[in-house]
């Protein structure tokens, strides 16, 4: 105790440094506190300016335009007002296939991920040190791979003339015939949801796993002494005391299997030759890029961007609102 | 890693565009704005192994002949359009530069190329070009590429399955039918003959073979002709190898000809449509396949040699090229006489100069012989249309192909889609 005692002098001496400059002045005071956040602020904000918001008014701009190869030759504007957006709205092929694609897809994946991130979490929780170890290294290790590899490895796994599947399927007599998965829509996205969610789980399991270990021990063994099974203490105290880390987890997970590419693009038929398989990515990717079509690509991107903007704050709101009660 | 990498490439391609855009401000005028004693020429990097050498050749050459200096930049095929398209916008194109054969009429039509018939005519080669290329690179009756170089696709096959079936290399369609049956008899696991979903390439010649068209113009507007009778019946035949003899395989579905070649090289096919770059791939892949497989021009319906699609490059002249006879000089150096010939014997092409060829005509070796005569007499173009790489971007013909082979749709009604698909971009109205 008697260590801890020097520190004592020296932040009592300095209250009356503050009480110094509390004389010197009313307003240039407060105007100089409303000023110094905002100053410090200021070159990361510019940053973000150049960085982001420019770059996004440039799209919002390139989105009222019939923007392609000629305009970027020449330099010239072709503006058109909102017809990017009318044709967006008023193609067939976007309510029928893409939006379902990619919504049905998202929360398959988001329910997906979360879950069985979560059931990892819960089983990293529960181990010794050694294991846990051991165990977050190897998840660690699918997290590491890039999409582009790991989409591969489950391509070669599902392949139709060579793939461990068919194979596997075939010895057990199972399957007369190889079949090609990637032909049909539902096959195609089970493969895909397999990708995906081996790709976004360790991320769940990590960031939840922080959240558990910081529920008090106390709370559960006062539960268990009550009489509470390991389902009861799991959903009625760990769960709501890690409504924001869910929160966090579910709101990242959606954005980022709404915007859910490589892991398409890259399977066979799903550049865009299998039409049933287009989700919103490889769409607009066909529509704008592979035609030369920036201005309608940028006013997908912004619909996109409004769209995945409402679900937050939705989502946000929602969990808010639970807090509050 | 996944999350981290899609934010950071998220970040990565916005300082890019910054970079880029920055570096299109620091460098204007670096094209066209120099004096007339450098020339600036861009080239795709991986056609010719030895490709520093083989320049520095050319440029001692060039020196010598123009007293001006060569400027050589290397462009990966996979991000040159974008480089095209970017310097285009910034006016920082090179004087020179290698266009892949689909791209010539999308930068003509963008204004950035300057026409060639002139100087063409003036050098007199016109009539010793390869008309497949000539063809590609003409766009609203006026060339804008130099027929460099090409290669072709045509029907490979593996000889020593074909010894043991029994069975000569087909000339008419009958035969390749009557070969692909006897193929499967004698090897039930293995594929008689490949055919792949996700290449178009290896569509059109059964199209063209059957009489049919992919697409004309007419005046101003483009056709598709791909549910015409003829095209039906040239992919009615093509498919039903696949979906009503099942010589193919269900994997082929949506194979790409990267598949077909890793599976020929296996040793698991009998035959397939692949280009006269392969050999060399295919050996390097499986040197057990070596002596082992030989090609024929792809058969006409009832005999003689169906079209297939040059695939290849022009050397275009750039608009904002400062002096353009220079630019001509170092065009005609590439792309006719003994640089052309160096040119593509190294990098196991064809050249784009018909009198090139005679000595490769007279070649026995069954891998370039074949070759060598669909070449010069089954070359064909798709449609020159500057609007083209959006039906590819769009993969039509990959659509319908896919739909008839995994049985979802016949014959009548994918082509229809994907004819009605093709007219539609093909003039504009994506």
């Amino acid at each position: 105790m008697t260590a801890q005692a020097p520190p004592t002098p020296r932040s009592s001496g300095q209250a009356p440094a503050g009480a110094g400059r509390a004389a010197a002045g009313w307003s240039s005071r407060t105007r100089a506190a409303v000023a110094r956040p905002w100053l410090l602020l200021a070159p990361a904000l510019l940053v973000l300016a150049v960085l982001l918001l420019w770059p996004l008014v440039r799209v919002f701009l390139f989105s009222l335009q019939d923007y392609g190869l000629r305009e970027i030759t020449t330099g010239e504007p072709n503006w058109i007002g909102l017809r990017n957006y009318g044709e967006i709205l008023t193609a067939p092929e976007l309510w029928t296939v893409v939006l379902p694609n990619t919504v049905g897809f998202a929360v398959l994946s988001v329910a997906g991920t979360v879950a069985f991130g979560t059931a990892v979490a819960v089983l990293l929780a529960s181990l010794g040190p050694f294991w846990r170890t051991v165990t977050s290294s190897a998840i660690m290790a699918a997290w590491a791979m890039p999409a582009v590899t790991g989409t591969y490895v489950w391509v070669w796994i599902f392949d139709a003339d060579r793939g461990v599947f068919n194979d596997t399927l075939m010895n057990l007599g199972l399957l007369d015939d190889p079949t090609n998965w990637f032909t049909n829509r539902w096959t195609f996205y089970a493969i895909v949801l397999l990708n995906v969610i081996h790709h976004g789980f360790p991320f769940v399991a990590v960031t939840v796993l922080a959240g558990l270990l910081g529920v008090p021990k106390e709370m559960l063994e006062a539960a268990e002494m009550d009489g509470a099974g390991a389902f009861r203490r799991f959903f009625s105290i760990v769960v709501p005391q890690l409504r924001q880390v869910f929160a966090v987890v579910i709101i990242l997970s959606t954005i980022w299997d709404f915007k859910v590419f490589a892991q398409v693009y890259l399977m066979p038929g799903g550049a865009g030759s299998n039409r049933s398989v287009l989700n919103l990515g490889v769409w607009s990717y066909v529509e704008s890029f592979g035609q030369n079509r920036y201005g309608f690509g940028s006013a997908i991107a912004v619909l996109l961007t409004l769209l995945l903007l409402v679900i937050t704050a939705v989502y946000v709101r929602t969990v808010l609102a639970e807090e509050e009660r | 890693m996944n999350r981290t990498m899609r934010r950071s490439v998220a970040v990565t391609t916005g300082a890019v565009v910054l970079a880029a855009s920055v570096a299109a401000c620091g460098s204007g005028g670096e094209g066209g704005g120099e004096s007339a004693d450098s020339l600036s020429v861009w080239i795709m990097q991986g056609t010719n192994p030895d490709a520093d050498a083989f320049f520095d050749e050319v440029a001692t050459a060039f020196e010598e002949e123009t007293g001006a200096t060569l400027d050589v930049q290397f462009v990966e095929w996979g991000d040159a359009h974008d480089r095209f398209v970017t310097s285009i916008a910034g006016g920082t194109t090179p004087d020179v530069a290698e266009t892949g054969t689909t791209w010539t009429p999308e930068f003509a039509d963008a204004g950035a190329l300057a026409p060639l018939d002139e100087y063409v005519s003036d050098a007199g080669v016109t009539d010793d070009l390869v008309e497949g290329l000539v063809e590609a690179g003409t766009y609203d009756e006026q060339l804008y590429g130099m027929p460099w170089y090409a290669g072709v696709r045509s029907l490979v096959y593996n000889t020593e399955m074909f010894e043991q079936a029994g069975v000569e290399a087909p000339t008419t369609w009958d035969e390749l039918e009557d070969a692909a049956a006897a193929l499967k008899e004698e090897f039930p696991d293995k594929v008689a003959v490949a055919v792949p979903g996700d290449a178009e390439f290896t569509v059109y010649p059964w199209v063209w073979g059957a009489g049919g068209e992919v697409a004309t113009l007419d005046g101003d507007t483009w056709t598709s002709h791909l549910d015409s009778p003829e095209s039906q019946e040239g992919i009615a035949f093509w498919t039903g190898l696949a979906t009503e003899g099942g010589y193919s395989s269900t994997g082929a579905t949506t194979w790409r000809e990267t598949d077909v070649l890793d599976a020929f090289a296996a040793g698991d096919v009998g035959m397939a449509v692949m280009g006269s770059w392969t050999p060399g791939a295919i050996v390097e892949a499986n040197a057990d396949m070596e002596g082992r497989f030989a090609a024929v021009p792809i058969p006409g319906k009832d005999g003689g040699i169906a079209p297939s699609v040059l695939g290849g490059s022009h050397l275009s002249m750039f608009e904002t090229a400062q002096d353009k006879d220079l630019a001509w000089a170092f065009l005609e150096m590439m792309t006719t006489g003994e640089f052309a010939q160096q040119w593509a014997e190294q990098s196991g092409y064809f050249p784009g100069q018909v009198s090139l060829l005679d000595e490769t005509l007279a070649s026995t070796d069954p891998l370039v012989a074949p070759f060598a005569e669909q070449f010069v007499d089954g070359g064909a173009s798709v449609p020159a249309a500057p609007t083209y790489g959006a039906v590819q971007a769009k993969l039509t013909t990959s659509t319908m192909m896919q739909s008839i082979l995994s049985g979802e749709q016949d014959v009548a009604t994918a082509s229809a889609a994907a004819a009605e698909e093709m007219t539609k971009i093909l003039n504009g109205a994506g």
